[in-house]
């Protein structure tokens, strides 16, 4: 019995040596690295050249850059994270109610988030274009008054121009991601019981009173965690903003976010030490930030 | 079918009426529903149509605002396959490696390691499983310059070698752990204590047995790391410096910069980068529901 035990233990190290050797060197063991570096002046031929200390987390808080890209990644979270959320619980509603083809419109409305989001973003670019397809819709369906009203003339560059660049990169990333928060929430729907509503429809109340007075409250669960996803998320803006606007997030640094910003520092201007530092800062922001969201919706969900 | 809602008090054999709101306002809301789910669907479909739509067209018939090209031609796909360096049958070779490397690293590595977190009793056997979650939470991002120094000072930075570093990197992911893991905790144990009365070892209960029960489990992480390599932009633009081994998303981003608006050709990569997901997508729906649906319980 006793050496039956030692080869069940023999057994489970061999199974996990690679993947946890893996695990230990790539991910705990690049978090104490990054951090090491951090403390660096770090090239990227030479590797350490000298110890600054804290010099470099002090030029971040100086760098008028840096706080460009502060700025336009929270205020992309502040925007993206609540319209998400709308939107995918809207959908997650109106899919799981009683209607015919739910299974084609759930398809459908996921398929953007699975794309690729090089894919995604270039044909985004080119439907936004001055000649796209998104100025030529406008005007067909007659909304051109209303645009024009706005300060978006005929064939206005949307992408191009501070003012709207980085609000076409939210509008993007909420089209692409609503439909993995739908699923979320369908998930967290199918949590609540067809008897509560029975007994709301006794009571006499109506769909508007009970999707407010009941579903809303009781997927609190769900939100919590598409909220703590979401958020994350968002703060990690990068792909589109770097594949629309360039390691500077043209035009203006209007579409440069932390971490656009923390690739631009390692590899444009190849300050790795910097960069790092940059990385721990940014995960000091995530980690504040999901800590907040645990204070704001109590305990984190059972499931 | 009105199952829930029914409230015409003139049908004699209505169920109860438990419904305030009357079919005129049930009817209207349905109305609304169809309307806006008609719409947003659309809203998914018209951009891709319109990016095949556009890779059979000539460039300046491509910011003309026609459903039907005019004149046809595969000119822009041709181009895609001859004219770009490197070619479309190139790019399309290196995603497929990666990709393919990383799915079946990630099945082998993530059933080895979920059928010892599920099964087997070791010392520090909780401890480590909660170390893999753990590194759920931390960004890709904080990880870009540590690993790019490791990838370079162990020399997968040049050549061919830079397949080897993006697949290294994504391996083994916690999810493809923690997916395989929760479905063997769920195979019941009389099919190994069987296999143990047979007098079959541990790696035997565990090759024989176990891995070919957890062909759901195994699917469902297949399609999506496939999805998240073929996709995935961050590593391979971090990593792979020489434009030989560029895969499909990170050509279409450098294409773009480098011939701006050669709309065609653009489109028709991006259609290449996008139609092998989408069959995928279609053939296996559920997998990439259930993968999304597991990776999200983060905790």
């Amino acid at each position: 019995m006793r050496t039956e035990r030692r080869t069940e233990m023999l057994a489970g190290y061999g199974l996990i040596l690679i993947p946890m050797a893996l695990f230990l060197i790539l991910n705990i063991g690049s978090i104490v690295f990054a951090f090491f570096i951090s403390f660096w002046n770090w090239t990227i031929g030479g590797g350490g050249v000298d110890v600054v200390g804290a010099a470099n987390y002090e030029r971040i808080v100086g760098d008028r850059i840096f706080h460009k890209a502060i700025y336009n990644t929270v205020t992309y979270t502040a925007v993206v994270v609540p319209l998400q959320m709308a939107l995918g619980l809207l959908l997650a509603v109106i899919v799981n109610s009683k209607i015919r083809g739910k299974t084609f419109f759930r398809a459908a409305f996921y398929f953007p988030a699975i794309a690729s989001s090089a894919a995604i973003t270039v044909l985004f670019l080119f439907i936004m274009q001055p000649q796209g397809l998104f100025n030529g819709a406008r005007e067909v369906l007659g909304l051109n008054p209303i645009f024009e009203f706005l300060g978006f003339g005929e064939n206005f560059n949307w992408l191009g121009d501070q003012r709207s660049a980085l609000g076409s990169i939210m509008g993007l990333n909420i089209w692409t991601t609503s439909g993995t928060m739908m699923l979320f929430y369908l998930a967290s729907l199918q949590t609540i019981s067809n008897e509560v509503y029975e007994a709301a429809a006794l009571d006499g109340a109506n769909a508007w009173q009970a999707f407010w007075r009941i579903t809303f409250p009781l997927l609190k669960p769900g939100h919590y965690f598409v909220a703590t996803v979401s958020v994350i998320g968002a703060l990690q803006v990068f792909d589109q903003g770097y594949i629309a606007g360039g390691s500077n997030g043209d035009p203006n640094y209007s579409l440069m976010t932390i971490v656009l910003y923390l690739y631009n520092a390692a590899f444009v201007q190849f300050r790795l030490g910097y960069a790092a530092a940059v990385g721990i800062v940014l995960f000091m922001i995530i980690f504040t930030a999901t800590l907040l969201q645990r204070r704001l919706f109590g305990s984190a969900p059972s499931w | 079918m009105t199952t829930q809602t029914a409230s015409a008090p003139l049908r004699p054999n209505s169920p109860a009426e438990v419904a305030p709101v009357g079919d005129r306002g049930k009817k209207l809301r349905r109305t609304i529903a169809y309307v806006f789910l008609i719409g947003y669907a659309l809203l998914m479909f018209v951009p891709f149509a319109w990016m095949i739509i556009t890779s059979f067209k000539t460039q300046p018939d491509a910011v003309q605002m026609t459903f039907i090209p005019d004149p046809f031609t595969i000119q822009g796909w041709e181009n895609a396959f001859t004219a770009l360096n490197p070619s479309l049958p190139r790019l399309f070779f290196n995603s497929a490696l990666i990709a393919g490397a990383v799915t079946i690293s990630n099945v082998i590595l993530g059933s080895m390691a979920g059928y010892a977190f599920a099964r087997l009793r070791f010392p520090g056997r909780e401890f480590l499983f909660v170390l893999v979650l753990g590194t759920m939470m931390i960004p890709d991002q904080l990880r870009m310059v540590p690993i790019y120094q490791i990838m370079r000072s162990i020399g997968l930075t040049a050549g061919p070698a830079q397949y080897g570093s993006v697949i290294l990197v994504l391996a083994v992911a916690a999810t493809s752990v923690f997916l395989l893991r929760q479905y063997f905790l769920s195979i019941p144990r009389d099919l190994e204590e069987a296999a143990k009365i047979d007098g079959a070892g541990f790696f035997t209960t565990f090759y024989r047995v176990m891995l070919p029960l957890a062909t759901p489990a195994i699917a469902a992480v297949s399609i999506l790391q496939f999805q998240g390599a073929w996709n995935g932009f961050f590593w391979p633009l971090v990593l792979i410096s020489n434009r030989d081994y560029w895969t499909l998303p990170l050509a279409l981003t450098q294409f773009r910069r480098e011939f701006f608006t050669i709309w065609p050709d653009l489109m028709a990569v991006s259609a290449m980068a996008t139609i092998p997901i989408l069959i995928l997508y279609l053939f296996f729906q559920r997998y990439f529901v259930e993968g999304i649906a597991a990776s999200g319980v983060k905790g």
